[in-house]
């Protein structure tokens, strides 16, 4: 009874942060908001006996990610957005599109009530930190050293995009039209050639 | 409680030597990065390295061919064909982006090393993608993979179309990622693993087969964007336009065979046919329907978009997008197969399509690249207008990639369709024939696109005055590759389908 509550409650709130994060018009709000949706579901995973996940949710979502977030917004001192009439057609779109996806959550819903029920053993062990950590030097080795070589590559890639222009004769192309019509026939000059 | 006895614990399982070709891909692109920072002005040196690493991986992975127990690391990594033929694909691919890009590195003056490297990785993850056996490689190798791919796409920092380019593969490209990863954790819900082989014994008795049914559709999703499929396609003629053409090159050949090598996997491996329980049958029966339905639209949409396109690139992009509508036909024929010979034969039918595709492709926007002069401008059909005579060589190569892109025969893309068409003709399914008349339908189609590039190179007059460009030895290496491997494929295909197809142990997972 008391879980069923918590989760109403919990649930409730994260669905309530997620509205206002895409009602907001103001960004900072919208990310404000945002933090409260991670954090009512780091809730939820508590109430899961997940504390691993949870503790990693508010960690990394609401606090690590979040602030580089903040910082974004507040570094680009964003104006406060015009609503684009232009796009005013795409609301039913999206509308329709919501409708289909809700349809879709019904489905599921529907479906597993209506499943013959196998009763699932629950693990103790399962969400516990201590597993987690046996689990992945065991049995997940490989897809853990995977995930170096992700990160190392990750940071390469963000190092290339973030680096000040390093290709000196680049400059920003709007226009390849332009770049035509002044062409002065240049020669391609390679030092290997056939 | 608080305590893991040892003994407890799964012993992990480390065989080093069953992911030895992609240690090696990952080292030489470590080496490659390094000797980048130590000797920041090379152009050359971390190609060749990198080179040397893949071919050091190829001939690994020919020498352990049917030489493996069947899984190893708990089962997380496969040796069967699959693996074998398409990490061979991803190999192949690279090497020859390595040769496509010497031109536009010499061009633009690209971060040399941090290219080669991110390359490598890109590599690594496709060949996780046609290893891994399980959900959780496959999801890692697919996110190496594309986000090296976000990265290359934008490279050109200074050019607009490069940057739309990375910012819509990315945002898209990360959303449809995250519906394959939501459908992963519905399946690991539905039966409770993640490990592809316990996922196809579980499939006739899944604890909520409703799950089972919404994963797949969520995986049909993440997987339909990757290989560029109808209704998922929005964005290939965008970003393949708008990266560097030989990053184009390799996004076409590449990020497409490997996400195949995971969508076969999971869907013709996975989920199996089990004839006695309906709910498996009617899962079945879904997937190959709505793949079907979504290979008709491929191919229709991807040529009839083709014939309009005034943009080599774009045009190939659509050809790319019809590509991978014929290779569905292949795929949907594996998995309506009777045995698992027919079934392992038709995934080897996918895998040479891939192959051959790739071949002609890279050697086309070899082409493309080199004409393409700086920032790719001159990628408009009207740059090519009566180049043919000029610089016979080019033009002559690119009517042969052409040709084998519609598959003539005697070329590399006739051998391609006809092994993918055969096995969905021989499941003697309606649904599969009508697919396959639409299929060869579409074939003739194309033909307009493709042969309109030839004609505009011989048969039209160039208002400007165009020299040839000198062709630098890499592409020249290059164009010799796909030239021999368009006619080895298109002629002498035997041996490779049999290497892909026979004599290496199956995956477990039968059909029933």
């Amino acid at each position: 009874m008391a879980t069923t509550v918590l989760f109403f409650l919990f649930a409730g709130l994260a669905i309530g942060c997620a509205l206002s994060m895409v009602y907001h018009r103001n960004p900072l709000y919208s990310a404000v908001s945002l933090v409260g949706v991670f954090i009512a579901l780091s809730c939820i995973y508590v109430t899961l006996a997940a504390p691993f996940i949870a503790a990693v949710q508010i960690l990394i979502y609401a606090g690590a990610i979040m602030v580089l977030v903040v910082f974004v917004i507040m570094l680009l001192n964003l104006d406060e957005e015009k609503p684009l009439n232009r796009l005013r057609y795409l609301y039913s779109i999206g509308g329709f599109l919501g409708i289909i996806l809700m349809a879709q959550t019904f489905f599921i819903f529907i479906a597993v009530n209506k499943a013959p029920k196998k009763p699932i053993v629950a693990d103790e062990s399962v969400g516990k930190t201590m597993s987690i950590g046996a689990n992945m030097y065991t049995e997940y080795l490989l897809p853990v050293e995977i995930v170096g070589i992700l990160l190392l590559m990750a940071i390469i890639g963000g190092v290339i995009l973030a680096r000040r222009f390093s290709q000196p004769e680049l400059r920003l192309v709007v226009n390849n039209e332009l770049d035509k019509r002044n062409e002065s026939e240049e020669k391609d000059d390679y030092r290997i050639a056939l | 409680m608080n305590t893991i006895l040892l003994m407890d614990l799964i012993k992990p399982d480390p065989n080093i030597a069953a992911v030895l070709p992609e240690m090696i891909v990952a080292i030489a692109g470590i080496l490659a990065m390094l000797y980048d920072s130590f000797v920041p002005k090379q152009r050359y040196v971390t190609g060749a390295i990198s080179l040397i690493g893949l071919a050091i991986s190829a001939i690994f992975l020919y020498s352990m061919w049917g030489d493996l127990p069947e899984t190893s690391w708990n089962g997380m990594v496969a040796n069967d064909n699959l693996r074998m033929s398409f990490s061979f694909v991803a190999l192949f691919v690279s090497a020859m982006t390595i040769l496509v890009s010497s031109v536009w590195i010499d061009r633009e003056k690209v971060p040399v090393g941090e290219y080669h490297a991110l390359l490598m990785f890109a590599t690594f993850g496709m060949m996780f993608m046609a290893s891994g056996n399980d959900l959780v490689i496959m999801f890692l190798g697919l996110e190496t993979l594309s986000i090296a791919t976000y990265v290359m796409a934008g490279l050109r920092k200074g050019d607009l179309k490069s940057n739309e380019s990375a910012m819509k593969y990315f945002i898209l490209g990360s959303f449809a990622s995250a519906f394959l990863l939501y459908g992963m954790a519905l399946i690991y819900g539905a039966t409770g693993a993640t490990n592809i082989t316990e996922i196809a014994a579980k499939v006739a008795s899944p604890n909520f087969p409703a799950l089972l049914l919404v994963g797949g559709a969520m995986l049909i999703v993440g997987f339909g964007f990757k290989v560029a499929t109808v209704p998922f396609h929005v964005w290939t003629p965008d970003v393949y336009e708008g990266a560097p053409s030989p990053v184009t090159a390799f996004m076409m050949a590449g990020p497409k065979a490997a996400a195949f090598a995971s969508f076969v996997r999971i869907f013709v491996l996975g989920f199996p046919l089990v004839a006695s329980v309906p709910a498996a049958v009617f899962l079945h029966e879904s997937w190959i329907t709505a793949l079907t339905v979504m290979a008709i639209l491929t191919m229709t949409l991807g040529n009839i978009a083709a014939i309009v396109q005034n943009n080599v690139k774009r045009m190939l992009a659509y050809s790319s997008i019809a590509h991978a509508g014929y290779t569905l036909v292949g795929f949907i024929g594996a998995g309506m197969a009777k045995t698992p010979e027919a079934r392992d034969a038709a995934i080897a039918s996918v895998a040479f399509y891939m192959l051959t595709y790739a071949v002609t492709n890279l050697g086309a926007m070899a082409i493309v690249t080199l004409l393409g002069q700086k920032n790719d401008r001159r990628t408009e059909f009207e740059d090519y207008n009566g180049i043919g005579f000029k610089s016979p060589v080019l033009a002559f190569s690119l009517s042969l990639f052409m040709l084998s892109l519609l598959g003539l025969p005697l070329t590399a893309g006739f051998m391609g369709k006809v092994l993918v068409f055969r096995p969905a003709l021989e499941a003697g399914n309606l649904m599969l024939a009508v697919l396959v008349v639409v299929a060869v339908v579409n074939t003739a189609i194309s033909a307009y696109y493709y042969l309109r590039l030839i004609v505009v190179m011989f048969f039209r007059e160039r208002t400007t005055d165009w020299t040839a460009p000198k062709i630098p030895f890499a592409i020249g290496a290059a164009l010799v590759i796909a030239i021999a491997g368009v006619f080895y494929f298109g002629i002498f295909s035997n041996g490779v389908i049999e290497k892909f197809s026979k004599s290496a142990p199956i995956q477990s997972a039968q059909v029933k």
